[in-house]
């Protein structure tokens, strides 16, 4: 039990006084999930959108397969990136494996189903007066979408958290595409939060992991809060 | 309000790639520093030598390198993939089929060390001093038997230190997927890397199989002692190659073979025989230069720059 | 100003407007009355262009709505609908109302300035900043009939703007629409279902029911001379007695119903199958065996059932034909009426408006 305390004082050490490598790793995160999440957005609210608004033969169907993607496991989700990207691979002339643009593919392509699938949502959770009301003040197809999007911007905003959450809290995908590996340039490297704690924790170096874990936990804590603070409105 | 600090965290995030995109540009500008993609064996990275011998190369070659740590299984399915440029890794046997396969060449031994079987100190096996085969027919017929205290952690990942404990197995006379591999509740694998794999016997209080370097590393926060420390089948040999250019086109042939004439280096010979003194009290590895005898191999594959 | 002919629309098999003929004149309300499900939603939402007919033409100030794909935003924009739900979007009451004229890029100033005045007129103008949301349903439904008021356009359509409302609210929205006609100039067309809110509001009305225009005309036209059963029975005729013409001579009829000689006056020839229609108010009770006075009709029968009804009783009489009257308690009690007595009903032929039976 001390030696649990004694980890964890050593931990909050770390992180209040910005040790590098643990702010290295952190931010390495934040931007890789950061920027996943980025791309998920662009990709999946279109997206969402187009199902949502378009009648076309075999959209519930569509929208099943995507709601059951939300549960796409992170390994299945890197073996699949894995063998795209790896040199014998289709994509293997891009050298992309072990590079954070490698984990920022496999992260997208992880979140886009469940951010797709919450835009559907979102958009569906709209009153269909609110849009006949859109359309009847004489809305173009632009101004249509855009007020659309301002009435369900609450739970698209929750959609992207959700996104980001699930982003930055995978582990299977990171270590298979990233390799966990620490470099002395930064953009180099894919040591990640949640592959630096498997990894830390497994060689027993545990105030690291901790200050990293406590780190994840509090990056989830203020996703959350912001989630909650929007979903309130 | 929830808007503003939603903005606030973007202007942050965005702050922040355009800091890290500048440092990477401002390198850039100079000139843009090579990848050197290494797949090694955990036990060379877990004691932290790779660490220490990077820095100097990256320096003189304008490179970075960067350091995938897996077993030796899985570095060359990267290597045979083409996934990385360089292999260190310790499996002669497997070593030698990669090579004939035409997937590596290149090779050069550049250090070695001994495998130990390393266990509880109470040694409830009775194991101390055996030979390693009569240490793990002893473990087995224990094991099965159900002494109390006797469990064997394998790394079961098909590293070099896996393929090695496979051919202790052999040696004792023992049909490794038949005879070891579940047959009992002592016998557990962990799938795992050398460090993480003598955390875990050290858990268990149980014994494994390590190489002395890895060993040495985490001594500090093992209770786990070597048992069985000598015997001709204990030794542990490291090459390192580089990835076929002919078969894997893409691959950084010029720096990789900067490498393997770098690790073969007086300088770095001189280092990997000296490294660990500072902190174990001795060396984790054997510097391989001029042992071609000791090791059995041929004195052009030992420590010999490349032509 | 507008003009509705032949709509009719279907969704998949169901036929839900039919042979939809009317025509709107500029300046006026005109109220849409009908029962819940006869059409009157769709066809607001037809003149909208939120739907597409299925076969027929909406002429607006001589436009064929529907064919001028190119014009249908610019049409669009020189209407307004207010919908049954009260709806805002999650902005601001000012917002809200400033959401039409933002559609329509205005400057900011002018948006100010018309929004502002609207928010007078509508009575919100306190709460301009204040989230939409937190609005009471009538608040709302105020707020939605500015957002449209706003835009200026030359026909309001409401489909049922007081329906989700209670009676206080339902006032003020209607005090509201009159104010709009009267001031604005503004044609609304109001869909109802409710009869008496049609005859309050509207300068007209068409009674929709199953998916057609029954009858089109002025309130009081359609209240004393429905033209069908269905729209009879919807605005409350209470004895509707199905028969058939036997005799006619210079406009007054004798029709058989249940057995009994009715007389009625109809322009209809002999042989039609007809439904009279006679309000309980113009029927009156006599004792059997007494001068049941200058009435062209008068019938013995039994007494089914009294029932209550304010001062009133309602006295349900079987005389060949079920028939119910309206007399004060008084004059029951005076006869002495209960159920099973014996008793002479009597109503002019004037009381009597017969309708042709269009129904099977």
């Amino acid at each position: 039990m001390n030696e649990i305390i004694q980890a964890f004082f050593q931990a909050i050490e770390l992180i209040i006084t910005l040790d590098p490598s643990v702010m290295e790793i952190t931010l390495r995160s934040l931007i890789i999930s950061f920027s996943a999440t980025l791309i998920a957005t662009v990709i999946a609210i279109p997206l969402g959108f187009l199902i949502q608004i378009h009648e076309f033969y075999g959209k519930k169907m569509v929208i099943n397969l995507v709601q059951t993607l939300y549960a796409l496991p992170t390994v299945i989700v890197g073996l699949f990136v894995f063998v795209f990207i790896s040199r014998a691979g289709p994509f293997g002339f891009l050298r992309l494996l072990f590079t954070p643009t490698a984990m920022i593919i496999a992260q997208t392509i992880l979140i886009l189903p469940i951010m797709t699938g919450l835009t559907i949502s979102a958009l569906t959770g709209v009153d269909p007066t609110i849009r006949d009301t859109i359309r009847s003040l004489g809305a173009n197809t632009r101004q249509y979408l855009g007020l659309l999007v301002r009435e369900a911007r609450f739970a698209i905003i929750a959609a992207i958290m959700l996104g980001f959450s699930r982003a930055i809290s995978e582990v299977g995908a990171a270590i298979m595409i990233g390799g966990n590996t620490q470099t002395s340039a930064f953009w180099t490297s894919t040591r990640v939060l949640t592959t630096a704690i498997s990894l830390e924790t497994s060689m027993g170096n545990i105030e690291f992991s901790m200050a990293l874990g406590i780190i994840l936990l509090s990056i989830a804590l203020v996703v959350n809060l912001v989630m909650m603070r929007v979903q309130q409105r | 309000m929830e808007k503003r600090s939603i903005f606030l965290v973007v202007v942050v995030l965005v702050a922040a790639l355009l800091i890290c995109g500048c440092t990477q540009s401002e390198v850039a500008a100079t000139e843009p520093p090579q990848t050197l993609r290494i797949a090694t064996t955990t036990s060379l990275y877990d004691t932290g030598l790779l660490d220490a011998l990077t820095p100097a190369f990256e320096q003189e070659h304008n490179a970075v390198v960067q350091i995938v740590s897996a077993g030796t299984g899985k570095a060359l399915e990267y290597g045979q993939r083409g996934d990385v440029d360089i292999l260190m890794v310790h499996d002669r046997a497997r070593e030698n089929t990669f090579l004939e396969e035409g997937y590596g060449i290149n090779r050069r031994v550049f250090a070695y060390n001994y495998f130990v079987i390393v266990g509880p100190e109470s040694d409830p096996a009775g194991i101390r001093g055996l030979q390693p085969e009569e240490a793990f027919t002893t473990l087995r017929e224990k094991g099965i038997e159900g002494t109390e205290g006797v469990v064997f952690v394998s790394r079961g990942d098909d590293s070099g230190t896996h393929g090695k404990e496979k051919a202790i197995w052999q040696s004792a006379g023992y049909e490794y997927a038949a005879d070891v591999q579940q047959s009992g509740e002592y016998y557990i694998e962990a799938g795992s890397g050398m460090g993480a794999t003598l955390v875990m016997a050290n858990e268990k209080q149980a014994y494994t199989l390590s190489d002395i370097g890895t060993y040495l590393a985490y001594q500090g926060d093992l209770t786990i002692v070597p048992v069985v420390d000598e015997g001709d089948i204990l030794l542990n040999i490291y090459s390192v190659m580089e990835i076929n250019p002919a078969m894997h086109p893409g691959v950084n042939t010029s720096i990789a073979q900067d490498w393997i004439n770098y690790m073969v280096s007086d300088d770095v010979q001189q280092q990997i025989a000296e490294f660990g003194v500072e902190s174990y009290g001795r060396p984790l590895f054997n510097a391989a230069a001029g042992k071609a005898d000791t090791l059995g191999i041929p004195a052009e594959e030992c420590a010999t720059p490349l032509a | 100003m507008i003009e509705i002919a032949g709509i009719s629309k279907q969704f998949g098999v169901k036929e839900v407007l039919r042979e939809v003929n009317a025509t709107v004149q500029e300046g006026e309300i005109f109220a849409i009355i009908g029962p819940s499900g006869s059409g009157k939603s769709t066809l607001l939402r037809i003149i909208n262009l939120l739907e597409q007919p299925t076969g027929g033409r909406v002429l607006f100030d001589g436009t064929d709505i529907h064919a001028a794909a190119d014009q249908s935003l610019a049409l669009r924009r020189s209407m307004g609908m207010v919908f049954q739900k009260p709806v805002v979007f999650s902005t601001t009451v000012f917002e809200n109302v400033a959401a039409g004229l933002r559609i329509r890029g205005m400057s900011k100033a002018a948006i100010r300035e018309r929004v502002e005045a609207v928010l007078e007129v509508i009575g919100l103008a306190d709460r301009a900043e204040q989230g939409a949301r937190t609005l009471s349903g009538g608040e709302m439904q105020r707020v939605a009939i500015a957002r449209v008021l706003v835009t200026d356009p030359a026909l309001l359509l409401m489909d049922e703007p007081t329906a989700n409302l209670d009676p206080l609210s339902t006032e003020t929205i209607e005090d509201l629409i009159r104010t709009i006609n009267r001031e604005y100039g503004t044609t609304l067309l109001i869909a109802t279902h409710d009869l008496l809110q049609g005859q309050r509001l509207a300068d007209r009305m068409g009674v929709m029911i199953d998916g057609t225009f029954a009858q089109v005309g002025l309130p009081h036209e359609i209240f004393s001379a429905p033209r069908t059963r269905g729209v009879a029975r919807f605005v409350g005729m209470e004895n509707i007695i199905r028969g058939r013409i036997s005799a006619c001579e210079q406009g007054l009829a004798t029709v058989d119903a249940g057995g009994r000689q009715v007389m009625a006056p109809t322009p209809l020839l002999v042989g039609e199958s007809v439904s009279l229609c006679i309000r309980p108010e113009d029927v009156t009770l006599f004792l059997p065996g007494t001068e049941a006075g200058s009435a062209r009709n008068v019938f013995g029968g039994t007494v089914q059932a009294i029932k209550a009804l304010g001062p009133f009783r309602h006295v349900g009489v079987e005389c060949g034909f079920s028939l119910a009257a309206l007399a004060t308690w008084k004059a029951v009690e005076e006869l002495g009426l209960h159920a099973g007595s014996e008793v002479q009903v009597a109503f002019k032929a004037s009381a009597v408006h017969v309708v042709r039976d269009e129904e099977r």
